[in-house]
């Protein structure tokens, strides 16, 4: 008797895993803002949502020892040279993505595996105090090992993704042993050893440590808000976004976007979260939130996001699948530079 | 000797019909498992495409190692033997409040510490908050000292572990004898060449012990090291296995380390041995008379207690507690009710199982006195000295392997849904980390258990369970509930292997902190963090007289 009990709560327990609707994401990005976007989900449709957040390498290397094993659906990370990167290692597969995410995320900002949900672009700020109107016409990434930036540039470290996307679509642009060359200047342009995030980089200019930093733009509107305090809204102020290559491929963009996992067994639900997750609705909220550009057209971004109104130019060129194929060749330049 | 031999004899004859054995073998496995997969994997295939970079990398982590070990020891040294000095041969106002008060730094792990101190000092920081004011708008900035990086790094750490000098050296203090002091003094020697002749060499033991634990927990620290962009030894591990999938550099490195760590394992095993040679607690010791302490030396006195106390634990509350007052936004945010729940959950699940196992193999090796048994488990408490995120990581890799070549090849279930992101991995991991504190925390408790108590029991007729429970589980009642706290302390604060092996939906305050951190939201992880340092410190408060034994 007792052993059918055990056996038919075993089934029930198992029943329940199997049956019920549901859909596990691994995140990286862990804003209170997604949480919230997921309960209203799991509102709407009846499908939980159960995450596991964590720093982005050692969710990976989680998902990679579960194999077969691993419950995960969907991979939810910032920049798509991660997303690339862990495409590379057979870890996603082709989700299926329906027409309703295709026809509102243009294809240089998703694969077949993976998708953008919100976009970002990788700009300069500078002093408005020590930095002339004159001195950033034309400015480009490029322009960055210019002479003329020695000792005045911050930027974080070669270990930071962000970066080495950006380094990444250079060597697609501009070739391996030219990016080379260009990160030696850009390190010997270095105000500091790189240090701080992004963040940190803004207020080296606004504090005088340095006239120029490179930056992603929803760190100077996180500034604006008043959410990081007043102190750091009065330093916000003191510095200027610049989009660099507006006179010919267009400002580095980047994404976050979510990946379909290889073994995902709640592959339909997934689709559904993701198509959730492109609504104006649900972009409405991220923007706001997370001071992202939205992914689809007919929402705009916050006020205080530079560029709001989307009127810069967007390297629209530079498939942001790139940035996982060039990772390798990036970091290698990078550190060959010295660049800490 | 003949007793002895006889002894032997008798507990091999035991030993046929206990199952001690088997349960201390099952521990020992459990705990080696981290040791033997680090090791096993060396001839694995590497990434190598940094072949060329590696032994740049190999060199930096090492020279980052040492230069992070060496300032710590250097701060640790001071602030941990000169506040044990001053309140230990000085009576002045605050004594007894900072003899307590100071190991209440133990409530703030490093990681929270490199929080508050990037916070408060950094562009647009606290301190210009304050300074702006005071004295109206202006650019302080550039006055304000950067402590971030190495010294950053270095600080953190101190002021987090200090508190084991300190401990350790101030019980050697209490227990030295007065008869020493006074020759010294009747020899005319001054006071500080009584501090440097007799008082320090006498102590030496304890304080190399105290060292030996800081190195220890300074080689593996994870959180802190990681905040500040340090690459250390153990970063470098993280990095490669995680990073580059490179087992083998990976596995390079986890060597290096564990030489180091289980060479200072073995320097604070000897050191303990020594401080109980020179400790003379069962002759009785003569109360030592305390200098007072008047005027401005009282004064100094007070003023160093009082800053080590303050940046040690005040200076990291106050941070957060002002964070959480400005953007109360992140209180009312947190689910403050289900991170307590985890917390105590996993608290209790953990202590529970680490209890009992270190009670059986305590008793087993009381019973059977066996000398491979003694031998097993001194192998089984070595899970302290190995980092967590070596730990972690070697588990994961360890229950895949294990997962894909034995029980794929017969054909049986998977098991990594049981291990891999589960309570019981979890478990399973703080069990072999922490397996060390619990087993010599009971064995001091049984020490104390005079085994002729055993033989009484047994000639009453009692049976070997019987004893156990009816005599030894009352007795040790105290170290039980000593060594429950100590655990649950070491849980709360521990993060890489919450990290990476909590199921899904689980976190705790130590977790949370860490990825509001790590996504530039230091402002939200003030209230986790404050959260997690207030339970810590009341859990220090309930043991602060076991700490402190006089």
């Amino acid at each position: 008797m007792r052993k059918i009990t055990i056996i038919g709560i075993l089934f029930a327990f198992i029943s329940s895993f199997a049956f019920s609707a549901e859909v596990n994401v691994f995140s990286a990005r862990h804003y209170d803002s997604d949480i919230q976007l997921y309960e209203k989900f799991t509102a709407k449709t009846g499908i939980k949502v159960n995450v596991v957040s964590g720093k982005d390498k050692a969710l990976q290397k989680r998902i990679m020892e579960e194999g077969a094993d691993c419950i995960g659906d969907l991979y939810i990370t910032a920049d798509a040279g991660r997303l690339g990167a862990f495409q590379a290692k057979g870890m996603l597969q082709k989700a299926g993505w329906s027409k309703a995410i295709k026809n509102v995320v243009p294809s240089q900002f998703r694969s077949a595996q993976w998708t953008g949900i919100a976009k970002r672009a990788r700009i300069i700020y500078y002093s408005s105090e020590r930095v002339s109107a004159n001195e950033l016409n034309g400015m480009t990434y490029e322009g960055l090992a210019d002479s003329k930036w020695k000792g005045r540039l911050v930027i974080r470290k070669s270990n930071n993704i962000y970066n080495q996307s950006l380094v990444a679509s250079l060597v697609k642009n501009n070739g391996k042993n030219n990016t080379a060359n260009w990160a030696k200047l850009v390190v010997a342009n270095m105000a500091r050893t790189p240090k701080g995030n992004d963040r940190a980089q803004i207020m080296a200019v606004a504090a005088g440590e340095a006239d120029i930093a490179v930056a992603n733009t929803y760190y100077h509107a996180l500034m604006l808000s008043g959410k990081k305090g007043a102190e750091q809204q009065e330093a916000a102020k003191k510095v200027m976004p610049f989009f660099p290559n507006q006179q010919d491929r267009g400002t580095h963009m980047n994404i976050s976007g979510a990946g379909m996992l290889k073994h995902a067994p709640n592959k339909s639900n997934a689709v559904k979260l993701v198509e959730f997750l492109l609504t104006a609705e649900a972009q409405n909220h991220i923007v706001n939130n997370t001071f992202e550009y939205p992914m689809i057209s007919g929402v705009s971004a916050n006020d205080l996001v530079p560029g709001n109104d989307m009127s810069f130019k967007q390297d629209n060129k530079t498939s942001v699948k790139t940035y996982g194929a060039k990772q390798a060749d990036a970091l290698e330049v990078m550190l060959a530079a010295g660049w800490k | 000797m003949d007793t002895f031999s006889f002894h032997d004899y008798k507990a091999d004859y035991n030993m046929r019909i206990n199952t001690w054995y088997i349960s201390s073998l099952l521990v020992s496995i459990v705990v080696s498992i981290p040791i033997l997969t680090v090791f096993s994997s060396f001839f694995e295939d590497t990434s190598n495409y940094f072949e060329i970079l590696k032994s740049t990398f190999l060199y930096e982590y090492i020279i980052n190692s040492f230069i992070l070990l060496f300032g710590v020891l250097i701060f640790t040294l001071i602030i941990g033997v000169g506040c044990a000095y001053i309140v230990s041969f000085y009576n002045f106002p605050g004594v007894k409040f900072f003899k307590w008060a100071l190991i209440l730094s133990f409530a703030v792990p490093a990681y929270i510490y490199a929080y508050s101190l990037t916070a408060f000092f950094e562009n647009f920081g606290t301190l210009y908050s304050i300074i702006k004011s005071i004295l109206g708008p202006g650019e302080y900035n550039k006055l304000i000292p950067k402590f971030d990086g190495m010294l950053g790094a270095i600080l953190s750490i101190s002021f987090s572990l200090f508190g084991y000098v300190y401990v350790l050296t101030r019980a050697s203090f209490h227990y030295q004898s007065q008869n020493l002091l006074e020759l010294g003094q009747n020899l005319g020697f001054s006071r500080s060449k009584v501090f440097f002749s007799i008082i320090l060499p006498s102590a030496r033991p304890a304080i190399v012990a105290g060292l030996a634990l800081v190195a220890m927990e300074t080689l593996s620290e994870f959180g802190a090291v990681s905040f500040f962009g340090i690459s250390t030894l153990t970063t470098g591990i993280y990095d490669s296995w995680i990073s580059f999938d490179d087992l083998a550099f990976a596995n390079q490195l986890s060597f290096f380390l564990l030489l180091f760590i289980l060479g200072l394992f073995f320097i604070e095993h000897i050191s303990r041995r020594k401080a109980q040679y020179h400790s003379p607690s069962r002759g009785g010791v003569k109360q030592k008379k305390k200098l007072n302490l008047k005027g401005s030396k009282s004064i100094f006195a007070f003023s160093v207690c009082f800053l080590v106390f303050f940046i040690s634990f005040l200076f990291p509350v106050l941070q957060m507690l002002y964070w959480t007052i400005i953007f109360p936004k992140n209180l009312l945010d947190l689910n403050i009710l289900q991170l307590l729940l985890n917390t105590i959950y996993l608290v209790f699940l953990s202590s529970a199982v680490l209890i009992i196992f270190s009670f059986i193999a305590n008793y087993g090796n009381r019973v059977t006195r066996s000398k491979f048994l003694n031998f097993l488990t001194m192998f089984s408490i070595t899970g302290y000295a190995i980092p967590g995120v070596i730990l972690a990581v070697a588990f994961i890799t360890f229950v895949a392997w294990f997962d894909n070549n034995i029980i794929k090849h017969y054909e049986l279930n998977s098991i990594k849904k049981i291990f891999i992101g589960s309570i019981i991995g979890l478990v399973i991991v703080y069990f072999i980390r922490f397996y060390s504190l619990a087993y010599n925390g009971l064995k001091s408790g049984y020490e104390r258990i005079n085994r002729s108590i055993d033989e009484s029991s047994y000639l009453l007729g009692y049976s070997k369970i019987k004893t156990f429970l009816g005599i030894h589980v009352p007795y040790l009642r105290n170290s039980i509930f000593l060594i429950g706290i100590l655990i649950s302390i070491e849980i709360i604060k521990e993060l890489p292997i919450t990290l990476i092996l909590r199921p899904f939906n689980f976190e705790t305050f130590a977790t949370t902190a860490y990825i509001y951190a790590s996504q530039d939201l230091l402002e939200a992880a003030a209230v986790p963090s404050l959260f997690l340092i207030l339970i810590a410190s009341t859990f220090i408060l309930i043991t602060s007289r076991y700490i402190l034994k006089d």
